[in-house]
């Protein structure tokens, strides 16, 4: 076997009282693609900031190149090769694409001034690797999250890493870039990198790597062979059992509609859509990055302006000022970015499952029940299946996937009459993304109309009774969830 | 542990914090400190003449609190405190009835809190700069109209607002208390102001989970003002005239209790009780300098160091909340 760049020897951690990694072994060959999986909150991304220089372990050691590091900051880490793509997005929302990417790293000239036609350049070089044409000087607020991942590859990239960690860097991603990606990585390792893969997809992690780790509860279950292994087993090891991965049966009746829309527009970001939900059904918008899925959502919701259209709830048509309009009559939206625009990440998660129901718990003086909203959380925690089942942790403690669940949580407590969720399942592991499809077919089988906006075509068609496929700010087709193929989708998303 | 005895020091803390305890603490000790080292310090009127002194920065502090709890900032707390007092005064000498002036003061108060919110909310521009501008323009105001001189003369009735006693206590000591209990009761329990928290800590997110985010904004401005302008009216009628320099460095003392009392200069945290404590513990301070006789100019000294210490552990304690649990 080829020499181990990277050897990690008996690493454990602990937050507090909480011990979420325990003895962990794991060695990385020189330029194989190497996944780590493990369910939400199996203590993937803790292992990897302890590479990146990010958390400090209590005890084991690291080699690099059979040279023992102590890493005491992230600068540290990439100053031996080792640069890591963040499962949260770390970018500066004012800082421009390129600044960010090379970020106290630019390019100068003698007198220490930014040469920005230089930086310029190579950010545009790195962007159309990764298969964007995008101005570089693009403030990264304005970009949306899919974009915002490849800006944060790219940064990693520029970092000529010997060793480049991948946080869940397909879960905000398309298919195509997706494809993108896989390339990226297959010339990395024919270059001699090193890549560690964590993802919540086991076809993609069967597609690219060589070996696969799996994590449990903290503690490091085995390392098998892509090609030696299944689906099946790698579930095994991961939760201990076996689980189907399985979609929830198709609605057997619809009712009336409950939303309509006609003639939404505005600039050319949305141009005449025209769709219709029904009591009980569960609509799919697919389409790529940017075709106007979540720009439709945000409008319905009152969250930007409209140039044209009407909204029509149960018969009556409606004109959305605010979110908080939208949300007193029923229509509530699930945004894709959970960090910046849907939690608290600095409350903890009580706080945020009952952040956009507050006036539910008070009274008409507008006194708060403080019980009430504890009995409630501590319900909606057990619901979604937190972990931990507890909702005094601060949500910026909890594994990505589990602050998506806080973010249905919190979505679920407001009683929707129509819900939108933008990427529900973003980082949640296979099981957990079984549960959230059945809470949301339970929802509309409760009488809910629910839409969903996901980039992953088996989840829109085996979830959704129709989808709706968008292109360019247009609604190209309808189709049939049961019956439709992931080509046909694709046909109308990119003609 | 016993489950009961977890449950009940859950509670405790839920209803008063882990940093109020602290911060009792800490002023237990430096009151066992003083009162080892001067026999003045633990006596009735001392009490009395601290309780009386820091009440105007108590009343300023609590609305300076809200403002750092939503996520901004107010500098100009100091100046429309010394503004609303010379236009309350100016207007006792002009003969207008004592609640009508009392009033406009306020309302005064009131309506420049209302413009800093709005060019905060709605302008978007950085709360740092307006209320730096604004701290600016209502001293300058308060120069022009009164050339520098002392405004006295006062009506009888006006004075026995902060000279008064009940039971041998000056008003302003209750007006303070009712103040405190009161807007920490609001902070913690009336949805509208509670709101404030979700603001200050994810003003985009909180907007699209139905919260009203400019209105609140514009509204704790609101109560910044109309709080320095109270403490304005206290002031005046207790030192029974209208100077132009009043409140000079209200801000900061305010700022720095706010803080440590549990106010974060990144917003969405903040507590009227521990702003209380923290008031009360420069006070203690600035006490303890005046009966040692240390030289009154350390004093600015002193005060600026804690505000720069308080600042200091918030944003350390800030960068090490993702390493351990709540
Ligand atoms: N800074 C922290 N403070 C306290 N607990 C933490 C902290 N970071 C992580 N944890 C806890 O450590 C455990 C492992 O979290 P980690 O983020 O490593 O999971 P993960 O495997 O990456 O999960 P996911 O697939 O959801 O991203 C979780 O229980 C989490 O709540
Ligand atoms: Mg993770």
């Amino acid at each position: 076997m080829v020499a181990s760049v990277l050897k990690i020897k008996g690493i454990s951690k602990s937050f507090g009282v909480h011990k979420v990694l325990h003895d962990i072994d794991l060695e990385i060959a020189k330029g194989e693609v190497h996944a780590l999986i493990g369910e939400n909150g199996a203590g993937k991304s803790t292992l990897m900031k302890i590479i990146g220089g990010i958390h400090r372990p209590d005890t084991g050691s690291i080699e690099v190149d059979g040279e023992s590091v102590a890493f005491s900051n992230p600068q540290a880490a990439m100053a031996k090769g080792i640069s890591l793509v963040h499962q949260e997005l770390s970018l500066v929302p004012n800082l421009s694409i390129a600044q960010n990417v090379f970020s106290q790293r630019e390019p100068t000239n003698w007198l220490g001034f930014v040469k920005w036609d230089e930086l310029h350049k190579r950010t545009r070089e790195l962007m159309e690797r990764l298969g964007v044409d995008i101005d570089p000087a693009t403030m990264v607020a304005e970009l949306s999250v899919g974009i915002r991942q490849l800006v944060e590859i790219a940064k990693a990239l520029s970092m000529d890493a010997k060793i480049l960690v991948l946080d869940e860097p397909t879960s905000a991603l398309s298919e195509k870039e997706v494809e993108t990606l896989y390339r990226i990585v297959d010339d990395l390792k024919a270059a001699g990198v090193s890549i560690i893969f964590i993802s919540h997809k086991l076809p993609e992690v069967f597609r690219i790597s060589d070996r696969i780790s799996v994590l449990r509860d903290g503690r490091m279950i085995g390392t098998v062979k892509a090609e030696d292994t299944d689906t099946d087993e790698i579930i095994h090891m991961m939760v201990g059992r076996s689980i189907e991965e399985m979609y929830p049966p198709r609605a057997s009746s619809v009712g009336e509609t409950v939303l309509s829309v006609e003639g939404l527009s505005r600039g050319d970001e949305l141009s005449d859509l025209s769709f219709e939900l029904k009591k009980g059904e569960i609509l799919g918008f697919a389409g790529l990055v940017g075709s106007g899925r979540t720009e439709t959502a945000r409008a319905i919701f009152g969250a930007d302006p409209v140039d044209a259209g009407t909204i029509t709830l149960h018969g009556r048509t409606v004109k959305f000022k605010s979110a908080l309009d939208a949300i007193n009559h029923g229509v509530c939206y699930l945004t894709e970015d959970r960090k910046d625009l849907g939690l608290f990440l600095t409350k903890n998660v009580r706080t945020n499952i009952v952040s956009s129901s507050l006036k539910k718990f008070a009274s008409q003086l507008g006194l708060l029940q403080h019980s009430g909203i504890e009995d409630t959380a501590k319900y909606y925690v057990q619901h979604v299946k937190l972990r931990p089942a507890d909702d005094k942790p601060l949500v910026m403690n909890l594994s990505g996937g589990n602050q998506q669940k806080a973010l249905l949580a919190k979505w679920l407590c407001a009683d929707p009459q129509v819900l939108i969720v933008d990427e529900p399942t973003r980082g949640v592991d296979v099981g957990a993304k079984t549960e959230i499809h059945s809470h949301l077919r339970q929802l509309a089988n409760s009488g809910v109309g629910v839409i969903v906006i996901s980039s992953e075509l088996p989840e829109i068609l085996g979830l959704c009774d129709r989808v709706a496929v968008f292109n360019e700010g247009r609604i190209t087709a309808v189709l049939d969830g049961e019956g439709t193929t992931q080509e046909d989708v694709m046909k109308y998303a990119t003609m | 542990m016993a489950i009961s005895k977890s449950a009940t020091k859950s509670s405790v803390r839920e209803f008063v914090g882990r940093r109020e305890v602290g911060l009792f603490l800490i002023i237990v000790a430096a009151s066992a400190i003083l009162s080892l080292l001067t026999p003045q310090f633990l006596n009735l009127n001392n009490f009395i003449s601290i309780a009386t002194g820091m009440s105007y920065d108590v009343i300023v502090a609590i609305g300076l609190t809200l403002v750092l709890t939503v996520g901004g900032i107010d500098l100009s707390v100091g100046s429309i405190l010394g503004l609303t007092g010379v236009v309350t005064t100016m207007l006792l000498r002009a003969g207008v009835a004592i609640p009508l002036a009392v009033l406009a003061g306020l309302s005064l108060g009131a309506l420049l809190g209302a413009l800093n919110g709005t060019f905060i909310a709605k302008f978007k521009i950085n709360p740092f700069i307006v209320t730096l501008g604004m701290m600016a323009v209502a001293r300058g105001a308060s120069v022009v109209l009164t050339s520098g001189y002392f405004l006295s003369n006062l009506p009888a009735g006006y004075l026995a607002i902060g000279q008064g006693k009940w039971f041998g206590i000056p008003i302003p000591i209750y007006a303070t208390i009712i103040l405190v209990i009161i807007f920490d009761y609001l902070l913690r329990n009336w949805e509208p102001l509670h709101s404030i928290f979700f603001i200050g800590t994810n003003p985009d997110a909180a907007e699209l989970s139905g919260i009203k985010v400019g209105k609140m904004l514009i509204v704790s401005y609101i109560l910044s003002g109309v709080l320095a302008a109270a403490a304005g009216v206290f002031m005046t009628s207790r030192l029974a005239m209208g100077y132009a320099q009043f409140g000079l460095g209200a801000e900061q003392r305010a700022i720095a209790a706010s803080v440590i009392g549990g106010a974060s200069m990144s917003g969405g945290e903040g507590s009227i009780f521990g702003t209380f404590l923290g008031v009360l513990l420069l006070a203690i301070i600035n006490n303890g300098f005046v009966l040692l006789g240390l030289s009154v100019y350390w004093q600015g000294v002193v005060n600026g160091l804690i505000l720069v210490i308080a600042v200091g552990v918030d944003a350390i304690r800030r960068m090490r909340r993702g390493e351990d649990r709540d």
